[in-house]
């Protein structure tokens, strides 16, 4: 709106000496429109809401940090006691390692097949396409509970009880139906006329869509691939269910093995907290600018 | 799909050769129909106009019926019929061993694992830890996928234990037991307890490891502070709740579970305050006896009175966390919690008494507490082996390290004069109370499939309205009574 304003001003007849401000009630309203609301109606709803995001992590912090039995509400004197209890004793190193590979294994799977399908969904008529995109919606509607002894009776007739790759296919499985849809959204956005002028210029679909459509699908794709990393990174049942061994367990899994059935160890529940939240918040640090242009870009069309 | 062209785009020359028959790009023209198609295509239009079924949105609507029964058939369907049938085996190799409270007791089971080891070189134990929230869960889907995935020995506590036999999941150990070391040791009543729970008569399913019991537990500087006589009584009980709490400080005299696990809890308090000797008064449940309601009514009107208001959600973490969190004199909960309130307050801080009596100097009233125990699974390959290692790990040696690290009550008699035990006070006088020839204990029907879900997902929201005050404590053991009762009568009916 700015814009359309500032655009409107400089139609008006242009003062001689072309320096002169606009007249005074309109450079007020101009101020009042580029300063926009009080500061205050935006950081005091903003302060209330970020105390109430921010006490839970204060609780995990503190609780990870300070020693065993104290009632402190500072964590002073600090202690890495229960970090080191949780990496070593509670194999929460070998979790994170294999929590990180179902995240990229099922990050890498879900971006490569949701790009095809999307694509597909995005630029090509087929019959029952609709139906298509209906059930692909309906899919979502299916709890992971539900299905967990038919896939169980799958994969083990594939073989693939506690193995890694049962829990992968799993994941992947149940992120592709939204991941599709929005990707399609996202290559809708993308005109066209574009990957045509390279199939003029001799480019096959597949090195068009390489070259033309991928690199502007970044925002979106880093919003797809993020969302199912996370996803991957915080789901417990399919782990839980699928995978036996204790050298192949997840941070899920291993972050509720610490909630015994008649007693808690705060502190190392806290700390297993901490070593679980800290690479989804890394992750969401590099590309909050990324994740909010991916998802505005694909709202635009459905 | 094959590749056969399609109809070129006006616009735009589009990717050279190999496109799909079914596909085309978006946009692009319609080869046009001869003048026999149009005419089919317009009376399909006018006939779909006309309110007539179309041919084509008539195969839609049956593709997406198809899809969604596919689909629901999918979702539901049923898994493996039962377990396989394992063997013997030779006595030796791997065994894969599932403990149900992962985690917390790994520590301690790796050791009983690594001295089996040692004495047993020619068998290799593998330790699986499970979540005890998701234990049953794995169990059941493990069970219905075939059963080929379960291990050779797990941890089982007669909580789901009937759910367990019922599927044919677990080997019968009462035999095995019969001719082992094992003979003659174990606790009677915990040998009662796993029968009973098992649902089949006279039938082990399990060999009992622990059992656990409710406590209370105070804070013993905040009474000594106030001069009040420790909770040995309800009327002690009572009076300390009320001048304990000093809400403008925000000092409560106790906390209650409000949250997961709070109906078995105020069972618990119910009978030891009633006295009501059994559970079942021929096929109807006493747990609407007017003195059980009596006595249900007085311990929810703690609530938000002497207690915290948070404690509505209380589970037992956030109940054990409000009680070390050192601004509550007392607390209800068993043994399991004790290493954690030593860890809090150190021990010449915290006490910890059996339920009292319900009337002074009278017997105590005990609801029966979840027995632990192993169990032989069907499938095992190596019951041999298998049945080595729960002899070795039930012995008095393995079964008194474990459960003072877990701070619960052995199963092997030989266990129970250990110096442990005497230095903790709480389990001491847990045993003692269990050992009273006076002292009752009321079986709750853990036999019953549907006891989880009544005395869980059932029941527990009703509480809630108990405590909030949208229910009468009459209303809420009707409702509970109604439910078990039912469920007897399925049950008695299954059984014949």
């Amino acid at each position: 709106m700015t814009a359309a304003i500032v655009e409107k001003g400089a139609q008006a007849p242009a003062p001689a000496d072309g320096e002169t401000p606009p007249p005074a009630r309109r450079k007020a309203r101009q101020r009042k429109l580029d300063d926009g609301p009080p500061r205050w109606q935006i950081y005091v709803p903003l302060g209330v809401y970020l105390l109430f995001t921010l006490i839970p992590f204060y609780w995990m912090l503190l609780f990870a940090l300070r020693p065993s039995g104290s009632t402190s509400l500072v964590p002073w004197p600090m202690t890495g006691e229960h970090f080191e209890k949780v990496w070593t004793e509670r194999s929460f190193g070998t979790y994170f390692l294999n929590s990180t590979q179902v995240g990229i294994a099922s990050m890498v799977m879900t971006m490569a097949v949701a790009l095809a399908g999307g694509y597909a969904l995005a630029r090509f008529r087929f019959r029952m396409k609709n139906v298509f995109m209906l059930a692909l919606l309906c899919s979502q509607f299916i709890p992971g509970a539900l299905m967990l002894v038919p896939l169980f009776e799958t994969f083990r007739g594939l073989q693939l009880i506690n193995s890694m790759w049962s829990v992968i296919i799993a994941e992947t499985v149940f992120q592709l139906p939204l991941s599709m849809i929005l990707i399609s959204g996202f290559i809708k956005n993308v005109p066209e006329s574009l990957e045509e002028a390279a199939w003029v210029d001799g480019c096959s679909r597949l090195r068009a869509f390489a070259a033309i459509v991928l690199p502007m699908l970044r925002p979106g794709l880093i919003a797809v691939g993020s969302f199912a990393f996370v996803h991957s990174w915080n789901h417990f049942l399919f782990a839980l269910m699928f995978l036996s061994s204790q050298d192949k367990q997840t941070i899920p899994v291993g972050l509720n093995t610490l909630i015994g059935s008649d007693s808690v160890d705060l502190g190392a529940l806290a700390a297993g907290g901490v070593v679980a939240a800290v690479p989804v918040v890394i992750i969401f640090a590099f590309i909050q600018k990324w994740l909010i242009t991916g998802f505005s870009a694909g709202a635009v069309k459905g | 799909m094959t590749a056969l062209p399609v109809a070129p785009a006006p616009t735009a020359p589009g990717p050279p050769p190999r496109k799909p028959r079914t596909i085309r790009p978006r946009d692009t023209p319609q080869p046009r129909p001869t003048n026999t198609q149009t005419e089919t295509h317009d009376q399909e239009r006018d006939s779909t106009m006309s309110g007539n079924n179309s041919r084509r949105p008539r195969a839609r609507t049956l593709l997406a019926l198809g899809i969604s029964a596919s689909l629901a058939l999918t979702a539901t369907a049923c898994g493996g019929s039962g377990t396989e049938t394992g063997s013997e085996g030779e006595g030796e190799g791997k065994i894969v061993f599932w403990d149900n409270n992962g985690g917390v007791r790994t520590e301690v089971w790796k050791k009983i694992i690594t001295e089996f080891e040692k004495e047993n070189p020619e068998i290799d134990v593998e330790y699986v830890g499970i979540p005890i929230a998701d234990v049953q869960s794995k169990y059941d889907t493990a069970i219905q996928g075939g059963g080929d995935s379960l291990p050779d020995v797990g941890m089982v506590g007669t909580a789901y234990l009937a759910n367990m036999v019922a599927q044919g999941a677990l080997d019968p150990v009462g035999d095995r037991i019969e001719d082992s070391p094992l003979k003659g040791k174990l606790v009677n009543g915990m040998v009662e307890s796993v029968k009973a729970a098992g649902g089949e008569k006279d039938q082990m399913f399990t060999v009992p490891t622990s059992a656990n019991q409710g406590v209370l537990w105070y804070r013993k500087d905040m009474f000594d502070k106030a001069d009040l006589p420790a909770p040995d009584t309800w009327e002690n009980f009572y009076r300390a709740a009320e001048e304990l709490t000093d809400r403008e400080n925000n000092q409560f005299g106790f906390t209650i579970r409000g949250g997961a696990g709070s109906v078995a809890q105020a069972l618990e308090m119910m009978y030891a305050q009633s006295g009501i000797e059994s559970f079942w008064d021929g096929d109807r449940t006493t747990v609407n006896d007017p003195k059980n309601v009596e006595a249900l009514e007085k311990y929810v009107a703690l609530y938000n009175e002497y207690t915290p208001k948070a404690d509505l959600n209380n589970d037992f973490t956030k109940m054990v966390a409000t009680f070390t969190g050192g601004e509550v004199g007392m607390l209800q909960h068993n043994l399991g919690s004790y290493t954690d309130h030593v860890k809090a307050f150190g021990e010449e801080r915290i006490g910890g008494l059996p339920m009292p009596p319900s009337s002074e100097g009278g017997p105590r009233t005990l609801v029966s507490n979840p027995v632990d125990g192993m169990g032989l699974f069907k499938s095992s390959g190596n019951k041999a082996a298998a049945w080595k290692f729960i002899e070795f790990a039930a012995s008095a040696e393995m079964n008194s390290l474990w459960n003072e690290s877990a701070g619960a009550i052995p199963a092997h008699t030989d266990a129970a004069d250990d110096e442990w035990i005497n230095k903790a006070e709480p389990t001491k006088a847990a045993m003692e109370s269990l050992d009273d020839p006076n002292t009752k204990i009321v079986q709750l029907p853990y036999y019953l499939p549907d006891w989880n879900s009544i005395s869980k997902a059932d029941t527990e929201p009703n509480f809630q309205k108990l405590l909030l005050g949208r229910m009468t404590a009459e209303e809420f053991a009707d409702d509970l009574a109604k439910r078990l009762n039912e469920a007897q009568v399925e049950w008695s009916e299954q059984k014949g």
